[in-house]
């Protein structure tokens, strides 16, 4: 992850008065009053105080209850960046304030022809990870404490276990980074485009303060971070390798599609595995059950996981809003962000890196990925073997 | 006139003897019935079943399960939704299934030939997030005992607790359980058509003419309603009640996939039509300084109501899958209600009732227009 | 959000073949009414799904008018006898609700001959609306 940190060599600095995300509201306004952006895209909180909600606004009196970096993450701010833009920009520039898996679900959107991302600025920030929703509607008030706290700890325990599992919460491919990891009185303003450095500009914020400092804790922490996902995937896959351990693990499944419908990057209107396709004659079900002495109804549960999984893997930036919406506790989140990584790996992707990176299944080489060319048994039974 | 049999086995016992004679003897090509995953058994989803072993004692199957994994209605739509099958198939339905069932019938999305329905005086169900992990188990014996009592467990689904239609007389079958203190020893069961009769021919009993609605019954309707008035009364209302219960909708849209009612392949909601271009955001930034997105959170909660709430049999789904623990079953209940009461209407009583907003009088409803 | 200047804002379906045809004779007659109505002409009362009062709502009108033909004369038979249903279930979600759109939202039988009653109709709605005040929600984010 280095690459990341070295990209850029210097940022703006901004004083963090009255705490991080004071600052950054009163920033964003005064961005807002000068039209350095005609709009902002932030989450607010909402009337009953139970929750945050995306807010698109250009009065930055609405500001006072936004934040930044709320305790929750209820929509996926890539999926919200999506509908916003997905019939074009219009004639403002607005920018985005999202955690970093928000911002590649975006990017990954915008390649998925989901999202314009043209007049959209990325403004994205060092992020602790989210409570799970369920750990803070019943006590807002107790939720925001707790996050509080371990945010400010370093501490992930609390928070949704793909979060616990991140190594990408600190992105330096965004339009501007805020980097407040370890920031004390001081927070790092990165640009990391064009599109950021004339923000920067319009706010007369010279671009000069060294990131060193930031750079080498972000770099440990990622660090930290991707030795306790391999940990956390090489556990997981204990738990789920297998026929057998698979349907266990979705015993419970309902089929009700929430992680389908609260992903981002599942933006199909109609998902294939609700169409017409799947809705067969009754001999078709009555038949596979007396095959099997039972079919479980509604059926084709591990189809819909694993095809869901094939159809959006390669772009999944293991963001655990599924997991959130799961409303019978499997870990979806984790299951799938084992299998992205895994794909994305196979592939050479990294989801929502770049805009600049093809997606695999667009892309192609002439001379590549012969190993999948041969046998199954010839490559995967030998791989198997070396790495026992 | 079909009857009622007494069987002198427990009421679990009676189920699934009943089932897997049924299937066994060829009566039945299939059984649509709640059954145990998982090589530890701890979750329960509804299956087809096709094995009468399954119905032995310790098999798979658990019909009488207080669990709805899905709305039993919904699921008899996807496998009827292209013609009935062509060989007998009974299905084990919560009388709030039934009646989702039968609106389906009514629009065209369901058919009810060679489907033997089985039904039981219901005492609810709990709610999905108490059968994580084989949670359940240990609140059977407290289920089973208030339903002997013909009373209902605090921690069923609150819309359970305020339901009043949970006596399915139009079920082919229904097993008497609530109020039934001789559960464990003995069952009787309810054949309330020819088609019932036919399916139950052969089964040992004693014949008896006794009542459905029974006096633990109509207690019980009582109590219900008690419930159901004061569930109504903590609903928030006016525009900003709306707006404060749908904060923390996240518009997934979740509660409108697990509705039996909603079969909309592709919801309006979802659809291209719902979409909104940069003209309206910019139009909205123009005129109110702000607005969420994505938008209409709480015009998709209305129009939904709009569109259903003439035939919602308030089964619960709706709030058990929401990530975000809205009471949406009792506020669509309290909506129904009233639009139901409207027309004098009971969702699923009777097949041949049109449903209401497909059909008009020449006189009615004359204080409407002005 | 002063009463004083406030032109209520109000969408309304009138069917083609009645309400509409009254509206256009009332224009060509001269009868002065108010500008509040914006008309959203529909072929029958019967076409118009409550999501498009809802829209309307949620777009900022400050009150929504339905207006076909009299039961009995619809053009098609039947479609206004529909729409007085649909209009029925939505004022019941709206008063169960205590939506103040309960209010706000009118079905009137108009037909073709008579300009002069959809002329004092619109007065009448535009009065209503008025004293009722611009619509709660037009200043709601969080819709």
């Amino acid at each position: 992850m280095s690459e990341k940190s070295a990209a850029r060599s210097s940022g703006a600095t901004l004083k963090a008065e009255g705490g991080v995300a004071a600052a950054l509201v009163g920033w964003l306004k005064e961005a807002l009053e000068k039209k350095v952006f005609d709009a902002l895209l932030i989450p607010v909180e909402v009337p009953a105080g139970d929750s945050f909600a995306y807010l698109l606004l250009q009065d930055p009196a609405i500001l006072d209850k936004a934040s930044p970096l709320p305790p929750v993450m209820p929509v996926q701010g890539g999926k919200a960046i999506s509908r916003l833009t997905m019939r074009g920009n219009g004639s403002k520039r607005v920018a985005a304030v999202v955690r970093p898996c928000e911002a590649r679900a975006a990017i990954e959107l915008s390649k998925l022809k989901q999202a314009h991302l043209d007049d959209v600025c990325l403004i994205t920030l060092d992020c602790p990870g989210v409570l799970p929703l369920s750990d803070y509607i019943g006590d807002p008030a107790a939720g925001a404490a707790r996050f509080a706290e371990a945010a400010a700890e370093g501490d992930r325990s609390p928070m949704r276990p793909t979060c616990q599992m991140c190594n990408h919460f600190s992105l330096l491919g965004s339009d501007l980074h805020v980097g407040t990891l370890g920031a004390d009185g001081t927070i790092l303003i990165v640009p990391g485009s064009s599109k950021g450095e004339r923000v920067l500009e319009g706010m007369g914020m010279p671009v000069d303060a060294a990131l060193d400092d930031w750079s080498a804790r972000v770099e440990e922490a990622e660090q930290a971070q991707t030795e306790r996902r391999r940990q956390a995937h090489a556990d997981l896959r204990e738990t789920v390798a297998g026929a057998e351990n698979l349907l266990d693990v979705f015993s419970s499944c309902i089929n009700c599609h929430n992680c389908q419908r609260v992903c981002p990057v599942c933006y199909c209107r109609q998902c294939y595995f609700e169409s017409a396709a799947l809705k067969l004659p009754p001999e078709n079900y009555l038949a596979r059950a007396g095959r099997k002495g039972a079919l479980r109804f509604s059926p084709d549960t591990l189809l819909f996981h694993i095809g869901r999984a094939s159809h959006m893997a390669l772009s999944c930036v293991s963001c655990g809003a599924c997991e959130d919406a799961c409303p019978m506790d499997i870990p979806v989140g984790q299951v799938f962000s084992l299998m992205a990584d895994r794909a994305q790996e196979a592939l050479g992707y990294v989801a929502g890196r770049s805009l600049e990176d093809a997606l695999p299944l667009v892309d192609y080489e002439m001379d590549e990925l012969h190993q999948v060319e041969q046998p199954y048994v010839e490559i995967y039974c030998k791989q198997e073997v070396q790495d026992a | 006139m079909p009857e009622s049999l007494v069987i002198s086995k427990g009421a679990e016992e009676t189920t699934r003897e009943l089932l897997r004679s049924l299937l066994e003897s060829g009566k039945v090509s299939a059984v649509l019935a709640l059954g145990r995953t998982g090589s530890g058994g701890e979750g329960v989803a509804y299956s087809l079943f096709t094995d009468p072993t399954a119905f032995e004692e310790g098999g798979a199957a658990c019909p009488l399960f207080p669990f709805m994994p899905a709305n039993a209605g919904g699921l008899l739509s996807r496998l009827t939704l292209q013609g009935p099958p062509s060989e007998p198939v009974a299905a084990v339905v919560k009388p709030c299934e039934l009646r989702a069932l039968i609106e389906l019938v009514k629009l065209n999305q369901c058919s009810l030939d060679n489907i033997l329905l089985i039904s039981s005086t219901c005492s609810g169900v709990y709610p999905l997030d108490a059968g994580v992990d084989g949670a359940l188990e240990e609140k059977l014996p407290g289920y089973w005992e208030a339903v002997k009592q013909g009373e209902v467990d605090e921690d069923v689904r609150p819309t359970c607790r305020a339901c009043v239609n949970f006596v399915p007389e139009n079920a082919d079958i229904t097993i008497a359980l609530l109020g039934e203190a001789d559960l464990d020893t003995q069952c009787t069961l309810h054949v309330n058509t020819e088609k019932g009769a036919a399916f139950v021919e052969g089964l040992e009993g004693a014949s008896s003419s006794g009542e459905l609605e029974s006096e633990p019954v109509q207690r019980a309707v009582g109590q219900r309603e008690a419930f159901r008035e004061e569930l109504f009364a903590g609903v928030e209302v006016g525009m900003q009640g709306l707006i404060r219960t749908f904060g923390r909708c996240i518009g997934c849209h979740a509660c409108k996939t697990v509705c039996p009612i909603c079969y909309c392949r592709l919801c309006y909601f979802d659809s291209q039509d719902a979409e909104r271009s940069p003209e309206f955001y910019e139009g909205e930034l123009q005129r109110k300084g702000g607005l969420r997105v994505p938008p209409n959170t709480v015009f998709f909660q209305l129009g939904r109501m709009a569109h259903m709430s003439v035939s919602c049999v308030g089964c619960g789904m709706c709030t058990d899958v929401c990530p975000a623990d809205i009471p949406l079953s009792t506020l669509f209940s309290k909506v129904a209600a009233s639009a139901q009461a409207l027309f004098e209407y009971q969702p699923g009583r009777e097949v041949t009732e049109e449903i209401p907003l497909r059909t008009f009088e020449q006189e009615e409803l004359v204080q409407v227009a002005t | 959000m002063e009463n004083q200047a406030f032109t209520p804002r109000i969408v309304g379906f009138l069917c083609n073949w009645c309400t509409y045809a009254a509206a256009d004779s009332a224009g060509v007659s001269r009868f002065k009414m108010p500008p509040s109505v914006m008309v959203v002409r529909v072929m029958c009362s019967g076409r118009v799904d409550p999501l498009f009062v809802l829209t309307a709502f949620f777009s900022g009108a400050d009150g929504v008018l339905i207006s076909g033909c009299w039961p009995g004369q619809c053009h098609y038979q039947k479609g206004n006898l529909h729409a007085r249903r649909r209009t029925a279930l939505l004022k019941s979600i709206f008063d169960t609700l205590e939506l103040e759109m309960a209010d706000r939202f009118r079905l009137s039988w108009v037909s073709a001959s008579e300009a002069p009653r959809f002329v004092q109709v619109v007065k009448e709605f535009t009065d209503q609306i008025e004293q009722a005040g611009p619509s709660p929600i037009c200043d709601e984010l969080f819709l």
